[in-house]
């Protein structure tokens, strides 16, 4: 039966072409905007790592003035300064940890044929690469010696090595960073990220950076942050080794990966004692407040969907209702001009229900229609978006419909049908059978 | 087959309240063919409508092959429709997107039969009114006359126990007029039972009976006299109900 109502309603959507394109086109302008929408939304919002969310974790320590409130949302600085990441590196109860941040250095080639060139460099630990799963074409990353001496390694990502080595096994090779050779150990894969999960705390849309070094590195080569940096007091010292490591400056994005959840409270433990130390020798003069935070939480705390984005989604969500309601309009006389018609199905023993679902799936199927053609006014839509904002983007198909994406605007398509086709629907089906069939 | 008892339909406006049958008695018997009659505006259409379970009415009982079926629910009124009652309009009210054969399908489907027996009955029923040929034609590709027959076809199909025509013969000229009044006398004549309505004398004359309708009450129930020769019957298949 479901098949035979499906054919009349395919029957009436063909009787009156023009009113059911107009109807189709209300739906797809709805359906459009909502899943473009709600697509930016979707890629902002998903968790690369979403099998670490109870292990690996983001640290956060409240060292800051006790006199005034720290910048950014959350009541404590998004990252923490050197001389705590060196305190709480010295914990061994993480599986895996590291600090790291990015410093702009000029590359300078083997090849006296290609130009030296800047690039931001991430300082970090060898822990990294497990940590988020990074993928390496050629090698790996290196090892816990090449962390603590530090070594003159570097693993590179896929563009500078296509720049510095035509994109060969480039394993073994060098390239010089500022003043000081680095030996390449590996080479990554692609590596686009949804998000840059590891830094939220700068655009989370761009690409990873394309070279790394040991954490280490930091002293000898006196290497500034280019990243996000905050700090409340001046320090004094005459070296850079004196000033950072006295430095109350919060610039270094720190992570924890544990063996298990059940690790959290004894790592938390571990936090605390640390700030009460360092409370006893005059700094943490705030309340107590380290947090461990998984991605899931801290990419709502720290707004990696922006407001506007969220406000968007939302925006075209209403319209697509306000869409649908003004088509009600349509249907209703669409489906009353019928009634004779229906007057006739009556007698010849259509229930109210058989008409009803005969009508509502003419409108689910109306509601399809503009779905489908909706989704390529997304997919328009999301093409524009990628090349407008370029620059700022991980990959040329960064916003894109995935399966979540299809299956939402599908879901999307058949309510703005329901709520089309409900009421009329319902109005037809209540028509007596016996006032029409004259003029049937 | 049919038994009313003081049915009373109203049709109310915000102004008017219009008595359309008024205390409505009678009994219409099993094979019987009744031919219902009175001037416009006497209540032939609404009591049509009223025993074709397509009409509420406000007081009395009525009776439809012996269920009371004065307070029945739409999904029960509608499967009594589709079973034991057969609709014959004047305007023969096919649906047009429709071909012949999907309109005579109509209310087998939602009787839920299966494919085959649809395509069994409907191949019957078409062949019976002499239009097989045109199964595969949509309605505005048919004389007036073939409408007719295919909304005769439509009610062979569903072998109902009444049919019900409102004016059968009110749009077709008279040779096709007799043709379709021999369609239905066959049908009768098989055993299904016709209530018809009718301005046209010499297809009341068809009839057994005849039950004379003004202001919404029966003021007449007449015995029809046979006429000894019938006029000659148009070419097409024996009518089986």
């Amino acid at each position: 039966m479901l098949a035979y109502h499906l054919r009349l309603a395919w029957l009436s959507v063909r009787r009156h072409p023009v009113l059911s394109a107009l109807i189709v086109a209300g739906i797809a302008l709805g359906v459009g905007l909502s899943t473009w929408a709600l697509t930016v939304r979707h890629v902002l919002s998903r968790n690369p790592l979403p099998h670490k969310d109870e292990t690996l974790l983001y640290v956060r320590m409240d060292a800051w003035d006790p006199a005034v409130d720290p910048p950014h949302t959350g009541g404590i600085p998004t990252q923490i300064t050197y001389r705590d990441l060196r305190g709480i590196m010295e914990s061994d109860l993480p599986l895996r940890q590291a600090g790291s941040y990015v410093s702009n250095l000029y590359v300078y080639p083997e090849s006296p044929d290609v130009r030296p060139f800047r690039e931001l460099v991430r300082l970090t630990w060898s822990d990294f690469f497990p940590m988020f799963e990074v993928p390496f074409r050629y090698g790996g990353p290196w090892d816990e010696a090449a962390d603590a001496r530090p070594e003159a390694v570097a693993v590179i990502g896929s563009e500078v090595n296509q720049t510095l080595f035509g994109g060969e096994n480039s394993v073994g090779r060098t390239l010089r960073l500022r003043d000081r050779e680095f030996t390449v150990v590996g080479v990554l894969d692609d590596w686009r990220p949804s998000i840059r999960v590891y830094d939220l705390t700068q655009n989370p849309t761009v690409p990873p950076e394309d070279i790394y070094i040991p954490f280490n590195w930091i002293e000898p080569m006196e290497l500034q942050t280019s990243g996000n940096i905050d700090g409340w007091r001046s320090t004094d010292g005459e070296t850079f080794a004196e000033r950072i490591a006295a430095s109350e400056s919060v610039f270094i994005q720190m992570w924890v990966e544990l063996a298990d959840p059940g690790d959290r409270a004894a790592y938390q433990s571990f936090l605390d004692a640390y700030a009460a130390d360092q409370k006893r020798l005059g700094r943490f003069q705030r309340p107590l407040d380290n947090r461990l935070t998984p991605i899931p939480e801290l990419m709502e705390e720290l707004e990696v969907v922006p407001e506007q984005a969220q406000a968007m989604a939302a925006a075209s969500l209403l319209f697509l209702l306000v869409c649908a309601l003004n088509l009600i309009g349509l249907f209703l006389g669409k489906f009353l001009a019928r009634a004779p018609q229906v007057g006739v199905r009556r007698a010849l023993g259509a229930s109210r229900w058989n008409v009803f679902l005969e009508h509502l799936l003419e409108a689910e199927l109306v509601g399809l229609a503009g779905g489908a053609l909706g989704l390529g006014l997304a997919a328009g839509g999301l093409a524009l978006l990628n090349r407008a904002m370029a620059e700022q983007l991980a990959s040329d198909a960064y916003f894109r419909l995935d399966g979540t994406m299809l299956a939402a605007a599908v879901l999307l398509s058949l309510v703005a049908g329901l709520v089309a086709g409900l009421y009329p629907a319902w109005r037809i089906c209540r028509v007596p059978p016996a006032r029409h069939l004259k003029q049937a | 087959m049919l038994e009313m008892e003081n049915v009373t339909k109203l049709y109310r406006t915000d102004l008017v309240e219009t008595r359309a049958l008024k205390d409505l008695s009678l009994v219409v018997g099993a094979g019987e063919f009744v031919a219902v009659t009175g001037p416009s505006g006497s209540g032939k259409t609404t009591f049509l409508n009223v025993a074709g379970l397509l009409d509420a009415f406000e007081s009395g009982t009525y009776r439809l092959d012996g269920e009371d079926v004065s307070r029945l629910s739409d999904r029960r009124m509608s499967r009594l429709r589709n079973e034991k009652i057969g609709f014959i309009f004047q305007s023969f009210n096919l649906i047009p997107d429709l071909d012949v054969a999907d309109n005579v399908e109509v209310p087998l489907r939602y009787r839920g039969l299966s494919g085959k027996e649809r395509r069994q009955r409907v191949d019957e029923a078409l062949g019976s009114v002499g239009l097989l040929a045109r199964r595969n034609h949509l309605p505005s590709q048919l004389s007036g006359g073939q409408q007719q027959r295919v909304a005769i076809a439509r009610v062979l199909a569903a072998k109902p126990r009444l049919i019900l025509a409102d004016e059968p013969t009110g749009n077709l000229d008279s040779a096709m007029s007799r043709e379709i009044m021999d369609l239905l006398e066959e049908v009768n004549q098989a055993g299904t039972t016709v209530l018809m309505v009718t301005h046209d004398p010499a297809s009341a004359d068809r009839a057994h009976r005849r039950l004379h309708l003004f202001d919404g009450q029966l003021v007449e129930s007449s015995a029809v006299v046979k006429p000894l020769v019938r006029p000659a019957a148009a070419g097409h298949g024996a009518a089986s109900a």
